[in-house]
């Protein structure tokens, strides 16, 4: 399912409850959710809890999913904040003091403008062809120069770095593509 | 011909990732075209989307994935009521006993023995003080595949009653874990934790016979 968008494997799961499409979803976007959850929370099990609750919430509201108002990445993000916003004031009502002042806590600077960005990034990386998300992926998440791209991906070293620069070129792409469909979206 | 091929170095350009020789011939290339400047800028950017991406990503533990992705059995709707009736139950049970004054601070455990309708399944709760609250943890294992509407129901009793402490579904494996956050002072209160299988629509049964795990809370 490599490559298909988003919004496709979004339409099976709420079809036919596709376990291969939200499980190609989780894959996708786990990791994200689960950063943000250490971001807004600063606790793992929190985290790991915040992350099983988007995913319930994945299949429990895929019927309900426009792609005309929304791409997924924004969507699970919005899920994603709104969730994570609960768990922060349900601890926040747990540790009240007697003067009614909060104690604080990880996650009291916003980051959400940044996460929601990342969100999108996430999704124009999803969009990129398998050869183009392979050299980002190894670069960017393993941290591998691209020489050890060329050895793991038994490609030649010119060939890497040239894939490397259209797998980058392509993603601003898709971000401009998002982000043009986004004001057209706002005007609308 | 040379434009083309430093054009394709802009990539390992921003990332840093070039010989000391390329790197050279690509800044003094960049000096003299406009086109590969611009183009520059606009790899930078998508390198610099990457690198703020790939900082907030954390990989999560790979157990969580077969619960994340576990289709949940009922709905969110037929969900809030049941939660909610869950939620007063303990909260209900809970005010009353700290009320009497009847809780004391502890750290207890339970293992979690079958009964005839789930053999080989077995489970532990784990209930540690950490103020201001305590942390329950209850994990199991083997239990049956519910069937749809069905669901796990967990229970703290002493005496002849019990009250509710949470809902909860397994994976296809019948496993599952549940993490609770209680007030501290209910740790000592009851003697003994059940878990049953129920069905929804119909309210949770306080008679219900349908145990399948079992066993003593003992403090530690």
């Amino acid at each position: 399912m490599n490559g298909v968008a988003d919004e496709a494997l979004m339409k099976r799961v709420a079809g036919s409850g596709d376990e291969r499409a939200i499980s190609e979803l989780y894959d996708r976007y786990s990791g994200l959710v689960y950063g943000a959850g250490m971001r807004y929370l600063g606790d793992r099990t929190l985290a790991e809890d915040l992350t099983q609750d988007v995913f319930a919430a994945v299949w429990r509201s895929a019927g309900s999913f426009d792609p005309s108002r929304a791409s997924f990445a924004t969507w699970i993000f919005r899920i994603t904040r709104n969730r994570a916003t609960d768990l922060i004031r349900r601890r926040r009502s747990r540790v009240r003091t007697v003067g009614n002042d909060f104690v604080p806590e990880v996650g009291e600077t916003d980051p959400s403008e940044e996460l929601s960005r990342s969100f999108d990034v996430a999704a124009a990386l999803a969009l990129l062809s398998p050869a183009h998300r392979e050299v980002l992926t190894l670069a960017y998440f393993q941290g591998l120069s691209q020489r050890e791209i060329s050895r793991e991906i038994s490609t030649p070293l010119g060939t890497v770095k040239s894939r490397t620069t259209s797998a980058l070129r392509a993603l601003r792409e898709n971000m401009t593509n998002q982000e043009k469909r986004r004001s057209g979206d706002e005007r609308a | 011909m040379e434009h083309r091929r430093i054009r394709d170095l802009l990539g390992p350009y921003v990332l840093g990732a070039l010989t000391p020789e390329e790197e050279l011939e690509v800044g003094e290339h960049l000096e003299q075209c406009g086109q590969c400047r611009s183009e520059e800028v606009d790899i930078r950017q998508a390198h610099e989307y990457m690198s703020d991406l790939a900082s907030v990503i954390e990989a999560p533990p790979p157990e969580l994935k077969s619960r994340a992705v576990d289709r949940p059995r009922r709905s969110s709707r037929s969900l809030v009521p049941l939660a909610a009736a869950a939620v007063l139950l303990v909260l209900v049970g809970l005010a009353a006993a700290y009320s009497a004054g009847v809780f004391t601070p502890a750290t207890a455990t339970a293992s979690l023995d079958p009964t005839q309708l789930a053999p080989g399944a077995g489970g532990e709760l784990k209930l540690e003080n950490s103020d201001p609250n305590a942390r329950a943890v209850l994990k199991v294992w083997n239990l049956p595949r519910l069937k749809d509407g069905e669901y796990y129901e967990l229970w703290c009793g002493k005496g002849g009653g019990r009250v509710s402490a949470g809902t909860f579904t397994v994976d296809k494996k019948g496993r599952g874990t549940l993490y609770m956050s209680v007030p501290a002072k209910a740790v000592g209160e009851y003697e003994r934790v059940g878990i049953t299988r129920e069905k929804f629509p119909r309210e949770p049964r306080l008679d219900s016979t349908r145990v399948v795990l079992s066993g003593e809370l003992n403090e530690t």
